[in-house]
């Protein structure tokens, strides 16, 4: 089963509804990475403002949010976690490996698991996984470049070496074959600001022409746009980053030449994973499945959803 | 008797500089062979082309009247030549077992037979009389108990020639006493044993024949019979020494510049009083351990210290060696290589170290004035290096001690604390330091030497102060200061048994005190 | 023997040169040789001028690191301490800019005083950097000090609460300069020149040289050579240890402090990434440029050398197209490793 759902709240405003009959408790863990980077802290932000709002809409609910700065302090985190009485959990592992026997020995006990973004090693042990597609983001990408800017010199800022990037990158590739738009150079920038800064300066150094940026990370695009200003080049026509930063979001929605358009990659879908297991215990649909949450392309038109300016991220 | 060993006029070079030329020694078996020389004389040369780190540049060795060509240390181990090193070389976190056997551990299949190794540890151990626990670990040890786990493990080998370099330097005389009866087991079983010394006395107790250097060249070769230690001594310098030590400047009376009571260093010191004149030479005698160090470091600062101190009659409290410089005390350490000096630092760094802020300009340093200084120091206390921008680990024991005594007058101190002045130095260099010890005196400074060397304070020093076990022993002065006197005060031991050892001749007819196993 | 011939020959200078001074300058005219073969864009002005100025942040701490080396220290903390620093400057300048409901009563106070023109909320924003900088350097060799705690321990403590109080200032997320006025008169501090050389550059140059000034010329600099040499004889010396070693950390902290006001300019921001594995750039670079770990060395101008050897590596690797973008970790870390093994061969011949 494969459910496709457009974004964050929709699955809470699905089910909230259903939150009427029975009186009961339930409790509901969130195990979450710290706020070590803007996207996790934009996690962290949603899973709290999540938390509020659904203990709100469903009397008897109980949330608890814990976040970690590690694998090993997860799986601590976890079994602490155990050691309440936990009706789901909700957890966004930092890795797939360390926390798969871990998340196993929750599912041990009858707890309700819904996985967010990174799968585990063995799928039998989620009843939900709520994911961002990173293949659609990648090509949801290269298809802007296609459309937009149809033929032309581009450069790549990967971000650090994960299947993430992996996935991202080669299908961006791929949606640009056969197109007039080439590929002229890439290097990992570790999506950081700095180390994009200084890519990109000798990326306009080796470069005598460069028509535009997929920098693929909000934070790398900001270190971009700072190099090319510095620069004075007038040939880069665009940058597009990703994962929706709300400064980012912004300048699409006031029209910013250089920043024409986004690619989601919402931290709040650690808000639809919550909303699907609340769901699951106050609606009478049992909720199981796979929920992939597509990257979408964010223009002037359709950025305000996608705006939260309260969000650290 | 055949030699066993033989150098065939030997000759080293060090780029264009020739430190050792033509030299011939020869060892038999079941002789003690001393070879004796200044600093620089070339004895440390000599013995590391005989037990293989050097290979000659001319001539070459002979072994069983064959010659041989040693390719390194290890090789010349494998032909029985066994180098005992003055520096100790050992793992500190180990035990005495697992040092003796490191890097050749005895194994049984793959893993170490712990129990085999702490068993013949003990054996070898108790061989050179020594009853230290095989468990013990080093860091426990004292300098002396150290050397000996090193002579032991030198010794587990098979060898037929062991090569001493200054094994007593760090030795007190009960000390120094065991090993010469290791020596003399050594010489019964027909081992050739070289010894390299720079205390005559010791020398003349021990060797059987002995050898001068002087300046890379051998002087003499003679049979120890009728060759007085004063005989040794002008070989080795090439002029009448007879004269060691200067006349001890008149003492003028007056009150006290420096008095100490009660003074306590918890775990060395118990309660110590005394009083220093103006002019004064004080010895401090003892044996190693007695406190005597601890006591002058807890005075300077640099130990936990309690007692009261006055200074020209004023009650002092020095927290620093830095209050203590500016009260006019300065303590010249007996570790010239762990405390004395920046080894890896220039001369002139090290030189101004102690007195910098007489050397700066506002915050700036003026290395002209430092330049000046250096030439003064190396013309006034006579430091032989090379170039004047060496490093302090380049000059010769004598020399850096010169350095250090430099270093320590920059400060212009009224009270000079000297511990063990002479130490790993040769006898010219000795003779310089202590007439400049007693020049000391005359220009008005007071000056504490703390020595483990018996006749230096003798001939040194206007009174004796002797410790033992953390406090005062006894004092010895004027006429009553004697060798056997300071032992007696020192160890508790009858007068006529410390007299026996202290001149080093413990084992005429009686057993010998280290024991056999 | 020989010792005697030059005894008492007036001091001399040796006019042969030191080659362990000289190696990071031959290893980095080595790589400029490199660079030149692999892409005729690396020599030009506009390139290398670009490399030395990102290289200005790591040259800068790398000084201050110099200091602590030297005294036989580490401080592990100084990628952490310039997040921190940074964070808090921009917060600072933030909230002297526009002083809101929200804001803290000692920084509305400071707004008072200085005023909420760009010009105060700079003011305000320096000055704060600098007294934070100089005080994680402090509470460094405080505890390093009086706690008798191996630097390293201490350093790797502070170093994770520097990083976490960053990460608590920024929500996990980031702290940007709010006003556009204010960014654009703080901008030229990175991108601007002063006779036509880089700001940054001059400032780092102007580091080094007080660095230099200090580590070679006073009796502090002296003091701190002796400590890291060996601190007993230091400590036998009357030399005041416990203040020099304090004081070197305080040093490095300022550097920090400096790196920072350099920093914030360029792009307005900290993150909770931002100087993350600066420390080990730093100490990277102080020991290309000949500084030995052990301490009792301290060479200032090997050290920023080591810090454009560093930014010239990885400039190199993305100007050339020889090596997948996979490989270029391991390429800088075999250049780095080779310009270490020239350095001691030439070492050795000395």
């Amino acid at each position: 089963m494969k459910k496709t759902i457009g974004l964050g709240l929709a699955a809470l405003a699905l089910s909230a509804g259903a939150a009427l009959a029975q009186q009961k408790s339930v409790t509901v863990a969130v195990s979450i990475p710290a706020a070590t980077h803007g996207w996790t802290g934009g996690v962290v932000y949603h899973a709290e403002e999540t938390a509020k709002l659904l203990e709100k809409g469903y009397p008897g609910l109980k949330v608890i949010v814990k976040t970690s700065p590690n694998g090993a302090a997860q799986a601590n985190a976890l079994e602490d976690l155990m050691t309440q009485k936990v009706d789901a959990l909700v957890v966004l592992p930092f890795n797939s490996d360390e926390l798969t026997n871990p998340v196993r020995e929750v599912k041990k006990r009858g707890t309700f698991i819904t996985v967010v973004d990174r799968g585990l090693k063995d799928p039998a042990i989620q009843d939900v996984y709520v994911a961002g597609n990173n293949p659609e983001f990648g090509r949801v990408a290269g298809k802007y470049f296609v459309d937009n800017l149809k033929s032309g010199n581009v450069v790549v800022f990967r971000g650090i070496p994960t299947v993430i990037d992996e996935e991202r990158v080669s299908n961006f590739e791929k949606a640009l074959e056969g197109s007039g738009v080439k590929v002229i150079d890439k290097q990992y920038a570790n999506w950081n600001r700095d180390d994009a800064f200084r890519v990109m300066q000798d990326f306009l150094q080796k470069h005598p022409k460069i028509d535009a940026v997929w920098a693929s990370d909000d934070d790398m695009a900001l270190g971009v746009m700072e190099a090319i200003r510095q620069s004075k080049r007038e040939d880069v026509k665009f940058v597009l980053g990703g994962a929706g930063m709300k400064e980012m979001i912004k300048r699409v929605m006031d029209g910013d030449k250089m920043i024409p358009a986004d690619v989601s990659y919402p931290p709040s879908m650690i808000s639809t994973a919550m909303g699907v297991t609340a769901a699951h215990f106050y609606s009478n649909a049992p909720m199981r499945g796979t929920y992939v949450l597509n990257a979408q392309l964010i223009t002037k038109e359709n950025a305000k959803e996608h705006y939260f300016p309260n969000s650290p991220f | 008797m055949a030699p066993v060993l033989r150098a065939d006029r030997v000759s080293k070079s060090f780029g264009p500089v020739e430190v050792l030329s033509d030299v011939v020694l020869s060892l038999d078996p079941g002789e003690v062979h001393a070879v004796i020389g200044e600093n620089g004389a070339g004895k440390s040369t000599l013995m590391r082309v005989l037990s293989g780190h050097l290979p000659p540049t001319k001539g070459g060795l002979v072994l069983d009247g064959e010659p041989v060509t040693l390719s390194g240390p290890v090789d010349a181990e494998h032909r029985g030549i066994v180098l005992i090193h003055q520096e100790i070389l050992l793992a500190d976190d180990l035990t005495i077992a697992q040092n003796l056997f490191l890097g050749r551990e005895v194994r049984r299949g793959p893993f170490v037979d712990d129990a085999a190794m702490r068993r013949r540890a003990a054996e070898a151990l108790a061989e050179l009389g020594s009853t230290l626990a095989p468990d013990t670990l080093v860091r426990r040890l004292s300098i002396a108990e150290r050397q000996f786990v090193q002579i032991a493990r030198a010794l587990l080998v098979p060898h037929r020639v062991v090569i001493f370099d200054e094994p007593t330097a760090v030795l007190t005389p009960i000390e120094a006493d065991k090993l010469f009866a290791v020596i003399r087991r050594l010489r019964a079983s027909g081992t050739a044993v070289l010894y390299i010394s720079h205390r005559l006395p010791e020398v003349k107790a021990i060797a059987d024949r002995v050898t001068v250097l002087r300046d890379g060249r051998l002087v003499a070769t003679r049979e120890i019979a009728g060759l007085e230690p004063i005989e040794m001594a002008r070989l080795m310098v090439g002029r009448d020494m007879s004269k060691l030590y200067p006349e001890k400047p008149p003492l003028a009376g007056g009150d006290p510049v420096l008095a100490v009571r009660d003074a306590r260093v918890p775990g060395f010191v118990d309660g110590v009083s005394f009083s220093l004149r103006r002019g004064e030479i004080l010895g401090f005698g003892g044996l190693v351990g007695a406190g005597r160090t601890e006591l002058f470091e807890g005075l300077m600062g640099l130990r936990p210290f309690s007692g009261a101190v006055e200074v020209d009659g004023r009650a002092m409290r020095f927290r620093d060696a830095a209050q203590a410089f500016a009260a006019g005390v300065a303590y010249v350490s007996e570790d010239r290589k762990g405390r004395g000096l920046l080894l890896g630092q220039s001369l002139r760094a090290n030189l101004t170290l102690a007195a910098l802020d007489r050397f700066t300009r506002g915050p700036i340093i003026d290395v002209g004035a430092e330049e000046r200084a250096l030439s003064g120091a190396i013309r006034e206390f006579d430091i032989r290096a090379r170039r004047p921008d060496l490093l302090a680990s380049q000059l010769s024991g004598g020399n850096q001690q010169k350095l250090l005594l430099a270093k320590i007058m920059l400060l212009e101190p009224r009270i000079v604390i000297i511990d063990e002045p002479t130490r790993g130095v040769d006898i010219g260099t000795k003779e310089q330091i202590y007439r400049f010890i007693a020049g000391l005196s005359a220009q008005g400074r007071s000056v504490v030497v703390i020595s483990s060397e018996m006749p230096e304070l003798i001939g040194l020093c206007h009174r004796v102060l002797v410790m033992r076990n953390g406090g005062l022993a006894g004092e010895v002065g004027g006429a009553d200061l004697t060798e056997d006197a300071i032992v007696f005060l020192a160890t508790g031991v009858h007068e006529d048994d410390a007299a026996r050892i202290a001149a080093g001749r413990s084992t005429h007819g009686a057993a010998p005190r280290a024991g056999h196993a | 023997m020989t010792d005697t011939a030059l005894a008492t020959a007036p001091a001399r200078r040796w006019t042969m040169p030191d080659l362990t001074a000289l190696s990071p300058f031959i290893a980095l005219a080595a790589l400029l040789l490199l660079g030149a073969l692999v892409s005729d864009r690396f020599l030009t002005y506009d390139n290398l001028v670009n490399v030395a100025t990102r290289s200005a942040f790591i040259a800068i701490i790398a000084v201050g690191a110099t200091f602590v080396i030297a005294s036989a220290g580490l401080d592990l903390s100084v990628g952490s301490m310039a997040a921190l620093v940074a964070g808090v400057m921009i917060f600072v300048m933030n909230a002297v800019g526009a002083p809101g409901a929200a804001t803290p009563g000692f920084l509305a106070a400071l707004s008072g005083i200085v005023g909420t023109s760009p010009t105060g909320a700079l003011v305000a924003g320096v000055g704060i950097a600098l007294i934070l900088s100089v005080l994680c350097g402090l509470a460094n060799g405080l505890v390093v000090t009086y706690g008798r705690i191996e630097p390293f321990i201490v350093t790797l403590g502070t170093m994770g609460i520097f990083r976490a109080l960053i990460v608590w200032l920024a929500a996990g997320g980031t702290i940007t300069m709010r006003s556009f006025e204010l960014r654009e008169a703080y901008r030229p501090v990175y991108f601007g020149t002063l006779l036509g050389i880089p700001i940054p550059i001059v400032v780092f140059l102007a580091v080094a040289l007080v660095g230099a000034v200090v580590l070679y010329k006073t009796a502090f600099g002296r003091h701190i050579v002796a400590l890291g040499s060996n601190e007993d004889v230091a400590r036998y010396s009357g030399v005041p240890i416990d203040r020099v070693r304090i004081l070197a950390y305080a040093i490095q902290g300022l550097c920090v402090g400096i790196a920072v006001l350099v920093y914030v300019p360029r792009l307005g921001s900290a993150t909770p990434t931002t100087g993350l594995l600066w420390e080990l750039q730093a100490i990277t670079a102080v020991v290309i440029g000949g500084t030995a770990l052990k301490g009792g060395t301290g060479r200032i101008w090997g050290t920023v050398v080591g810090a454009v050897i560093l930014e010239l590596v990885a400039n190199i690797m993305v100007l050339s197209s020889l090596v997948s973008e996979y490989l270029v970790g391991a390429v800088q870390g075999a250049i780095i490793i080779v310009a270490m093994l020239v350095q001691r061969s030439l070492q050795r011949r000395r």
